[in-house]
């Protein structure tokens, strides 16, 4: 295959629907199909809430996961023992916790936003203490120490139109592998919708994808659990076939809409959102009402242009998300019909990918990539990298079952940040925070790096003031008997 | 306070202050569209016209030069009194007097807020601004307005007018018959929100920027605003010297693009003369000259282009310049085309010139230079000059020189090209860079051959 051949495939690739739903997505629209259809298409949002403890803990426990946390790792104790390794570990991840408040601490000040709260120390290490009292009592005491574990992996299966970032996977001597998920709200405000739980069938068949190579196989899959506050879930296996084929059916029900289509959703007999009038509930009404009456053909003309033309941009707004995903297309599609070997120099060769780099060092949010100068003689082999590109890091594994099969390409470690300097043998690559610089350089320091790009999706942003003008032009034109939403109040 | 304006942006700036509308303001290069924007805002809370102006552009570079210019304005101590930029902190320019934050209450206390389009999310949703600027709008699309506009949404005039609404139904029949025209005024998104008090003006040219849409042909945001609202155009170039904007307004069809009368004659002033084989290029009594140089473009990436040749051109002319004139003039290379830009500014990176500013068309909007050198890049047989010779790239890739503009490319290929495909060639849909190949060559610039010492 040449390089216009590559070239050719993005051309190809551009007319096709490029879409990845979200492990995310998928669970929810497990939960009500038209729960996703306020994310997409509508825009709706959920209200504003302060992350920062729970990402402070998810920080810190990405962490901890692949070295206190398996350095103390004890099968079999009982009740007594788990406060102690709790405690141990706690112990152990003392300079771990302390950097992730410092980080969470400084970005706060350097993005100038309302400093933390007095007891914001407290929380992190008492959820953190938390998350290991469940890990211990529920997750150690049944299985042996695994043999390694890595974090925040993205992993992307294309041929199943799926993509989803697993908080961590323990990996076994004997090649099987244990998924968890870690909860790391609040869960005393958070109210429970079951979303969780389909997120985490979601997600096994991302690693099912990862450590077998089909969705389908589960002979490596050791256990799954979402770990919160002192506890942990983890479903009985063989997880229920219906289950599992709800969550493909979902997951196509989102492709397809994310596609641009109209299939047939169905609000379930029990909604945890709209039967508990949760958050998101009225909007929910609100959008079902407008359809209703869009079909009946109820609404004044005005109204009906307004809705129309916003309706249709959402609809380009989402075919720009499917933009985001498209080198991920080519590459799967290049390795589909190359083997990998031969798709990735080919890649290479056209400058969609960057390899030969090595992790040097790191520092603040920044680690460094070095490769030996080789391209000095030839200047157009040019990398296409430059200063605020956003790239993917990507480690090749090796599978460590002891058998020949790779570990996909897309679903290997990785990690997402922009390009901040690049030389002819020096790459600087910038992360969110000095914490996922940690995690980068600690998983991928002696793997072969690949490098693609990648895109932000800000799909959503563009999406949510479509919503609020949609809900304003409703309140303003619409006869207030027409629309039972508008009882409730201004829009505005 | 320093705001020396022309007859035009003054037109401009006093008819946006005295109305309370959504309209449009085209500006043409070099017309001042970040002049008037700044000088707006500033007027707007001097005169007490407004509690509170959002300035709205579509790249950080942008927002900081929003910053900048109301620096000048203001200057350094009044502008960090009045104006905040907010956003993302990575974006900013760490050498802004201009404070930065994205604290809901310090963004309460400033009267002039600064922040790029995709960003106002992050705004406290119940603030509101009385008055908008919205820059570059060209480069966006309707859906990038809605954000800005949703933030001058004036709750008190929504409810008055969902009073009035409600009393012409009121007056209707119980049930809406849809076969009849409504009794509302509001036929449109635009008017809907203009009703409800958002005060905007959409400042961008259509005809130097298309925004990258999923839809081949969509309307740029600006063009939306100006077919369903006013708008008005500026005329004075401050930027571009008589010959060059001669050049500007006929190729893009402005209709009128002048000099202002202390630039018209502004040519380029050199400290030595340039060698024998640079003189030709850079004679700086011709404003523009266009290098006939023949290399081969090659594609790199999923979907760009580069040209070795031209690259080493621009690098050694770009050399050369920086010789003669001893560094006293800012210089720019732009290209169409990323791999070009990377491989330009490679060769400049060997030659220790590590300040030139090399961008693509999309990254010198907004930008000036002295001397400018434009690298047309694509060259093939089949003369297919592709995205390369749309309007509004080659539009932004002319106009951005203060004194010189160098065009290095195939002359023939630019001159015989066409854009989409060899079926739109056949319809007589030609390339408009055969218009500017044209006017370069009979009226407004020269044509020489690349001298070998560029080839090689």
């Amino acid at each position: 295959m040449t390089n216009v051949s590559v070239r050719d495939l993005y051309k190809t690739i551009s007319k096709t629907k490029t879409h990845l739903v979200q492990s995310r997505e998928i669970a929810t629209t497990c939960v009500c199909p038209y729960l996703f259809k306020m994310s997409y298409p509508f825009g709706v949002v959920g209200g504003e809430r302060d992350y920062l403890i729970a990402n402070t803990v998810h920080d810190a426990i990405s962490l901890a996961s692949p070295t206190t946390i398996l350095d103390n790792w004890q099968q079999g104790k009982t009740e007594i023992d788990f406060e102690y390794i709790a405690k141990k570990i706690d112990k152990d991840s003392e300079g771990i916790v302390e950097k992730a408040i410092a980080n969470a601490k400084e970005k706060v000040r350097i993005e100038g936003k309302t400093p933390v709260l007095e007891t914001f120390d407290y929380e992190v290490q008492d959820r953190f203490h938390g998350l290991l009292i469940g890990l211990a009592k529920r997750i150690m005491k049944k299985y042996e120490q695994p043999k390694c574990a890595v974090t925040e992996i993205t992993i992307t299966n294309v041929k199943e139109v799926q993509e989803g970032r697993i908080d961590a996977i323990f990996e076994f001597k004997d090649g099987r592998y244990g998924l968890v998920d870690w909860k790391t709200n609040d869960i005393t405000k958070t109210p429970s919708t079951g979303v969780d739980r389909w997120q985490l069938i979601a997600n096994f068949l991302l690693a099912n994808y990862r450590y077998t190579g089909s969705e389908n196989n589960w002979n490596r899959c050791l256990f799954g659990s979402i770990v919160f506050y002192e506890g942990a879930y983890i479903p009985r296996f063989p997880l229920s076939e219906d289950w599992i084929e709800k969550v493909k059916n979902d997951r196509k029900f989102a492709f397809e809409i994310l596609c641009g289509g109209r299939p047939h959703a169905q609000k379930p007999a029990f909604c945890p959102v709209c039967d508990k009038d949760g958050e998101s509930s009225f909007d929910c009404r609100f959008y079902r009402e407008d359809s209703r009456l869009a079909l009946a053909g109820n609404l004044p003309i005005d109204y009906a242009n307004i809705r129309r033309l916003l309706l249709k941009r959402r609809y380009l707004v989402l075919d720009e998300r499917a933009e985001t995903h498209k080198h991920k297309f080519v590459i799967n599609s290049m390795i589909d019909r190359l083997g990998e070997i031969d798709a990735l120099q080919d890649l290479e060769r056209t400058g969609i990918i960057h390899s030969g780099y090595r992790v040097d060092s790191i520092n603040a949010n920044s680690i460094t990539l070095v490769k030996p100068n080789n391209s000095e003689d030839n200047i157009t082999t040019l990398t296409l990298l430059e200063p605020r590109k956003i790239v993917r890091i990507i480690g090749k594994e090796e599978d460590g079952s002891g058998g020949r099969r790779r570990i996909p390409l897309l679903a290997c470690v990785n990690e997402k940040g922009f390009v901040k300097n690049v030389d002819d043998t020096k790459l600087v690559v910038d992360f969110d925070s000095n914490t996922i610089a940690q995690r980068a350089k600690a998983q991928l320091v002696n793997l072969p790096i690949i490098i693609i790009p990648d895109e932000i999706n800000l799909t959503r942003r563009v999406l949510e003031p479509m919503h609020r003008f949609h809900r304003l032009a409703a309140d303003l034109m619409l006869p207030q008997d027409l629309f039972f939403g508008n009882q409730n109040g201004s829009f505005s | 306070m320093d705001l020396s304006l022309d007859i035009e942006q003054l037109r401009v700036l006093n008819w946006r202050a005295s109305t309370r509308d959504i309209a449009a303001v085209v500006g043409p290069p070099g017309c001042g569209k970040t002049t008037v924007g700044s000088g707006l805002a500033i007027k707007m809370i001097a005169e007490d016209l407004a509690k509170r102006v959002l300035l709205v552009a579509y790249t950080n570079a942008a927002a900081n030069e929003f910053c900048w210019e109301l620096c000048n304005i203001l200057g350094s101590e009044v502008a960090r009194r009045l104006c905040l930029r907010t956003g993302n902190p990575t974006g900013v320019d760490p050498l802004l007097p201009i404070p930065f934050s994205r604290s809901a209450n310090e963004i309460q206390e400033k009267r002039i807020i600064i922040s790029t389009n995709l960003s106002l999310k992050k705004l406290p949703s119940l603030m509101r601004f009385d008055n908008m600027i919205i820059d570059e709008a060209g480069v966006e699309r309707l859906e990038h307005l809605l954000w800005p506009l949703w933030f001058g949404v004036n709750n008190t005039l929504a409810e008055q007018y969902k009073n009035r609404s409600n009393n012409n139904n009121s007056t209707a029949a119980a049930v809406v018959d849809t076969s009849t025209e409504n009794t509302h005024q509001t036929k449109d998104l635009m008017q809907l929100i203009s009703q409800c008090g958002t005060v905007a003006t959409v400042v961008g040219d259509p005809k130097q920027s298309r925004p990258i849409s999923p839809v081949r042909e969509d309307y740029s945001a600006i063009e939306w605003v100006m077919k369903r609202s006013r708008w008005d155009t500026l005329r004075i170039s401050h930027r571009l010297p008589d010959r060059l904007a001669g050049l500007v307004n006929e190729f893009a069809e402005y209709d009128g693009l002048r000099s202002a009368p202390e630039i018209g004659s502004r040519r380029l002033v050199l400290d030595s003369l340039p060698d024998i084989e640079f003189r030709e290029i850079i004679q700086p009594d011709e404003v523009t000259t266009w290098v006939d140089i023949n290399g081969i473009e090659q594609p790199i990436g999923p979907s760009s282009w580069a040209n070795d040749v031209e690259a080493k051109g621009c690098a050694k002319i770009c050399d050369h310049l920086i010789h003669i004139t001893r560094s006293s003039k800012s210089i720019a290379v732009i290209t169409r085309f990323v791999a070009q830009k990377q491989i330009i500014r490679r060769y400049l990176q060997r030659m220790g010139h590590t300040d030139i500013k090399v961008t693509t068309t999309t990254g010198a909007l907004g930008t000036q230079a002295d001397i400018v050198l434009f690298s047309f890049t694509r060259n093939n047989p089949e003369r297919n000059v592709g995205a390369a010779g749309t309007l509004q790239d080659l539009n932004v890739s002319i106009s951005r020189s203060k004194e010189k503009l160098i065009i290095l490319g195939n002359f023939d290929m630019m001159l015989n090209g066409w854009s989409a495909s060899p079926l739109n060639f056949r319809r007589g849909q030609k390339s408009p860079a055969r218009n500017l190949a044209r006017l370069v060559d009979s009226k407004y610039g020269k044509v020489v051959d690349a001298p070998s010492i560029l080839k090689c």
